[in-house]
C-alpha cells in the first residue's frame, strides 16, 4: 500500500513533485504565509477556503506535520464545505471508532446524524457543561474538567457500504466506488475488526480530549450505535526540539510521509481528495472525500533483527536520512526512468511500488494520515504495535485500491500484516447551524 | 451508602424521611393550637410545598402532626406553650387530619387542592415510597423462597448423578437468583459464592475456588458429568439459604430499589449480549429475561411515581422494555424455555442493543427523576 508508509512532507520541503500551480514561483508555504498580506486573493477562488482556514493562519503546510505548540489550544472550524480533520495539520493524537447503525428507521438515522452533528459541534468549539441535580448521572464525564476545551479537536463522519443496504433505502445514493474493504493476499483480517456503517476519526493534541469526545458520543448515542471496533494512535511528540520539523518515523523507525501531497495546497487537494461534479457519483457526495482505514501490525521483533541494508531495501529509503536510495536528500525526488532496472532503487522497494510517479500514478496520489498504534504484546510475548493507516482520496479504486495492488507481494509484507480497516466515504461538510452532517445523503431519498 | 440489614422495612423508610430535599417558595399559612383545638379547624392549601405556622397557645408541649389515615406524613415536634414553630412539607392533593394538641381534641382537617404547579413533575414523598418498597420486598421474598426450594431440588439431581435432570433445572433454577441480582449482590460474600465465573478465578475452570452455578454448569454441560459436584451442590443450597435468612431482615432503602433497575440492565448490557455467562450451557436467554424481568418489576411498582415525576421518561422506558420483550419472545421455547445463545441472529443481537442501552441511560434517570439518594 502506499499507505503504511508516509505520514507527510516536512515543512521544509515545497512541493517538489506536486503539479507546479502557484504563481511566480513562490512555494505554497509562502504563499499560505503571506494569506492575511494579501495572499488571500489566490485562494479566495478556490474552494473549501474555509476548511483551509486554520491550516493557512497557522503556516503549516498540510497534514503531514504535527501541530505543535505554536497552534496547540486551538478550535478547528466545525461549519465548511468540507469536514475538518482530513486536509488539515494532524494532531499528535488520533483515533478511529466504527460503529453499526442501531436506526430502525431512515428518520431514526436521520436524528442520528443530528446528534452527532450537535455533539461535535460542541465538543470541537469547546464550552462549559451544565451542572445538574446531583441525583442524575452528570451530563458528562468531567475527565475534563467543567470547561471542554477543544484542542484542534476534530471529529470526521464517514460511512461504510453497509450503511447502504435494505435497512435505510439509500442503495441508490451510495458513492460509486465505496464498498466493504477486500482482502488483499497479505491480509488476515479479523470481521470484527472490520468495516462499519459509520466511522468517526477523532483527533487532538492530547489523548485525552479524544477520549473525552469519544466518552461523550457514546453516551449520547447509546440508542443508535453500537462500538464495532476502536483503534488509538499517536505520533512523535511535535515539540521535541531535536526531532522538531522532521517527518514523523513509523515504528519500523523510517520516514514516513515525505511524498504526502501538501495538504494546504487546495488546488491539489481538490484535485486529489475531494469529490467533484463530473465524478460520475451522486450529487450529495460533493466535497465529501473516500477513505481508508487499515490496521496494520508490525513485526517490530523480527524487524529489529533484519540487517539494515535489507530493511532500506525494502523501503527504498536511507533509514536515517531518508533520503530515495541513491540520492543526498529527502526531498531528492528519484528520477525512476533514469533506472528501469532498479539499480538505485529496488523495482520493488514499497516506495517504488506505491508511487511509480508515473504521470497517472501522480494523478491519482491518496493523502494519508495516519497514526502510530501500540497496544500491550500478543501470547506469544510479542509487541503489539504497528499503523492504523488512514488516508483520502476523490477516488477510492484509482487512489488506495490501485496503489495497494501495485504493492500485493512486496517484500515489506514479511514484517507486516494487514488485520482490519475498511473502505468509508467521509460526507461534506454542514454549511450551517441549520445544517446537519449527512443531510444530502437522507434529501437525495426523500427529496 | 451501606446497607445493614434493618429490623423492619419502616425504619428504612423513615430514613429516607429526612433526606428529601423541600424548598421554600409560597406563602406561609398559620394555625393556632389552643386547649380546645386547631384555630382554623379547616385549612385549605395548594398542592405542592407549603409552610405551616404553627403558635401553641396552650398549656402543654405541642406535637402537631398531619395524618393520612393512620399514618403520620410529616410532623412538629416540642413547639412550647407559648411558641411559634414552622412546619414546611409538601403535600399530593387529598384531605388530610392534622391533630390538634390532647389526643381527645377533635382533629382539624386540612384540605389540599390540586394546583397548576402539583400538575407539573411532581417527585414523590418518602410516604409515597413505603407502598412500592414493601411490595418489592414482597417480591424479593417471594422470588428468593422459589431459589431456595428448586436450589434444592436441583442440588438433588446432581447428587443423584441425573445428569439430564440436572441439565434441565440449571437455567430455570438461576432465573430467580437473576431477578433479584442487585439485591442479592448487596452480599458480595454470597454473589462470590453462587454467581462467579471461571475467570474470577486465577485457575480458571480448575480454580478450587471455583464453585457455585457456574462450577456446575462447567461439569454438566462442558464435561458431561455430575461427578465430583455433590459437595458443590450442597454448598449451594446453603448459600442460597443464608441470602434467604438475610434477606429476611434486610429493609431495601427505596435508593436501591430503584437503582436496581438500572443494575438489572446494566448486567444485560455489559455480559448478556455476549454470551459470556453461561458460556458452557449457552442459556444465557434464561438469565437476560431474568434481568429484564427483575428491572420490569422495579419499574412497574415505580410506575405511578414515575408517572408524576417524569411521565416522557417512564413512556420511553415502556416503549424500549416492549421492543426488548418482543425479540426475546422470538427464542421461546414450547416448554417455556428459550433457545440457546447461539440461535440468536447477528440482526437480533443488535437489535436487542439499541434498546438495552437506551434503557441503561433512562433508568440512570430513575433515581434522579424520584428525588432518591
Amino acid at each position: 500500500m502506499p499507505c503504511p508508509f508516509g505520514f507527510g512532507r516536512p515543512p521544509a520541503a515545497p512541493a517538489s513533485e506536486a503539479p507546479e500551480t502557484n504563481a511566480g514561483g513562490t512555494n505554497r508555504r509562502n504563499v499560505l504565509f503571506g494569506l492575511g498580506a494579501g495572499g488571500g486573493a489566490l485562494l479566495a477562488s478556490l474552494p473549501g477556503r474555509e476548511a483551509q482556514a486554520a491550516p493557512a493562519a497557522s503556516g503549516l503546510p498540510g497534514v503531514g506535520q504535527t501541530a505543535t505548540a505554536e497552534n496547540a489550544n486551538q478550535r478547528q472550524p466545525f461549519y465548511g464545505r468540507y469536514q475538518s480533520g482530513i486536509v488539515n495539520p494532524r494532531p499528535q493524537f488520533g483515533l478511529t471508532v466504527a460503529f453499526d447503525s442501531l436506526a430502525t428507521s431512515r428518520p431514526d438515522l436521520e436524528k442520528l446524524f443530528r446528534l452527532l452533528t450537535t455533539r461535535i459541534a460542541f465538543l470541537t468549539q469547546g464550552g462549559t457543561v451544565e451542572q445538574i441535580d446531583p441525583k442524575f448521572p452528570p451530563l458528562d464525564s468531567g475527565l475534563l474538567g467543567p470547561t471542554v476545551v477543544p484542542r484542534n479537536l476534530t471529529v470526521t463522519m464517514s460511512l461504510g457500504a453497509s450503511l447502504f443496504d435494505d435497512r435505510y433505502g439509500l442503495a441508490h445514493s451510495k458513492p460509486k466506488h465505496l464498498m466493504a474493504m477486500q482482502q488483499f493476499p497479505n491480509d488476515e483480517l479479523e470481521s470484527g475488526l472490520c468495516g462499519g456503517d459509520i466511522l468517526l476519526q477523532i483527533c487532538s493534541d492530547t489523548s485525552d480530549v479524544n477520549i473525552h469526545a469519544l466518552r461523550d458520543i457514546v453516551k449520547q448515542t447509546s440508542a443508535l450505535l453500537a462500538v464495532r471496533w476502536k483503534m488509538e494512535g499517536f505520533l512523535p511528540n511535535p515539540n521535541d526540539p531535536s526531532t522538531k520539523n522532521e517527518t514523523a518515523r513509523n515504528f519500523l523507525g523510517f520516514k514516513d510521509g515525505t511524498a504526502n501531497p501538501p495538504s494546504s495546497d487546495a488546488q491539489l487537494m481538490h484535485e486529489l481528495v475531494w469529490v467533484k461534479p463530473g465524478n460520475d457519483e451522486p450529487g450529495w457526495a460533493e466535497n465529501g472525500s473516500y477513505q481508508a482505514v487499515r490496521l496494520i501490525r508490525m513485526f517490530v521483533e523480527r524487524w529489529d533483527r533484519t540487517p539494515l541494508q535489507e530493511q532500506e531495501t525494502i523501503f527504498g529509503r536511507a533509514k536515517t536520512s531518508g533520503a530515495p536510495l541513491g540520492y543526498q536528500n529527502e526531498t531528492d525526488i528519484p528520477d525512476y526512468a533514469a533506472d528501469p532496472r532498479g539499480l538505485k532503487v529496488p523495482l520493488t522497494a514499497h516506495m517504488r511500488l506505491a508511487n511509480p510517479r508515473t504521470k497517472e500514478a501522480m494523478a491519482t496520489r491518496i493523502l494519508r494520515r495516519p497514526f502510530n498504534y501500540s497496544r500491550g504484546a500478543d501470547k506469544a510475548g510479542q509487541l503489539d504495535m504497528g499503523l492504523l493507516f488512514i488516508c483520502y482520496q476523490a477516488d477510492l479504486a484509482k487512489g488506495f485500491i490501485a496503489a495497494q495492488t501495485r504493492l500485493n507481494g512486496e517484500p515489506l509484507e514479511e514484517y507486516i500484516k494487514p488485520f482490519g480497516g475498511g473502505y468509508f466515504f467521509a460526507v461534506p461538510g454542514v454549511q450551517d447551524k441549520d445544517h446537519y452532517l449527512g443531510q444530502g445523503l437522507i434529501e437525495s431519498i426523500s427529496a | 451508602m451501606s446497607f445493614l440489614p434493618r429490623p423492619s422495612l419502616l425504619a428504612g423508610a423513615a430514613f429516607t424521611f429526612l433526606t428529601l430535599g423541600i424548598h421554600a417558595a409560597h406563602a406561609d399559612v398559620p394555625v393556632t393550637v389552643t386547649d380546645k383545638g386547631c384555630e382554623p379547624n379547616t385549612l385549605t392549601v395548594p398542592a405542592g410545598t407549603t409552610t405551616f405556622v404553627i403558635q401553641n397557645k396552650s398549656t402543654r408541649l405541642l406535637e402537631w402532626e398531619i395524618l393520612n389515615g393512620v399514618m403520620v406524613v410529616d410532623e412538629r415536634e416540642n413547639i412550647a406553650p407559648g411558641f411559634k414553630q414552622k412546619l414546611t412539607t409538601k403535600l399530593d392533593p387529598g384531605t388530610y387530619a392534622v391533630t390538634c394538641g390532647l389526643i381527645d381534641n377533635p382533629k382539624g382537617k386540612l384540605i389540599v387542592s390540586a394546583s397548576a404547579a402539583a400538575s407539573a413533575p411532581q417527585k414523590p414523598s418518602a410516604v409515597d415510597l413505603v407502598g412500592p418498597v414493601a411490595e418489592y420486598k414482597v417480591y424479593v421474598m417471594g422470588e428468593v423462597d422459589t431459589l431456595v426450594a428448586q436450589t434444592k431440588v436441583f442440588a438433588a439431581a446432581v447428587k443423584a448423578g441425573d445428569l439430564a435432570k440436572a441439565k434441565q433445572l440449571y437455567a430455570p433454577t438461576r432465573v430467580h437468583y437473576e431477578r433479584i441480582e442487585p439485591i442479592a449482590e448487596l452480599f458480595s460474600d454470597i454473589d462470590n459464592n453462587v454467581d462467579s465465573r471461571a475467570d474470577d478465578h486465577q485457575k480458571k475452570e480448575q480454580d478450587p475456588g471455583f464453585i457455585g452455578f457456574h462450577r456446575i454448569e462447567y461439569a454438566l454441560f462442558a464435561q458431561n458429568t455430575t461427578k465430583d459436584m455433590g459437595p458443590i451442590a450442597d454448598k449451594l443450597v446453603a448459600d442460597v439459604t443464608t441470602l434467604q435468612t438475610r434477606l429476611k431482615t434486610l429493609a431495601i432503602p427505596p435508593g436501591k430499589m430503584a437503582g436496581g433497575a438500572a443494575d438489572l440492565i446494566e448486567e444485560v448490557a455489559a455480559t448478556k449480549s455476549t454470551g459470556e455467562e453461561d458460556r458452557y450451557s449457552h442459556t444465557d436467554l434464561y438469565d437476560f429475561q431474568a434481568n429484564v424481568d427483575g428491572a420490569m418489576k422495579i419499574v412497574e411498582l415505580l410506575r405511578p411515581l414515575t408517572l408524576k415525576a417524569a411521565p416522557d421518561l417512564q413512556a420511553k422506558i415502556d416503549g424500549n422494555f416492549k421492543t426488548v420483550d418482543a425479540i426475546l419472545a422470538k427464542y421461546k421455547t414450547a416448554d417455556g424455555g428459550f433457545e440457546t445463545y447461539d440461535k440468536v441472529s447477528d440482526k437480533d443481537r443488535l437489535a436487542l442493543k439499541g434498546p438495552v442501552n437506551e434503557l441503561a441511560e433512562d433508568l440512570s434517570k430513575l433515581r434522579g427523576a424520584l428525588g432518591l439518594n
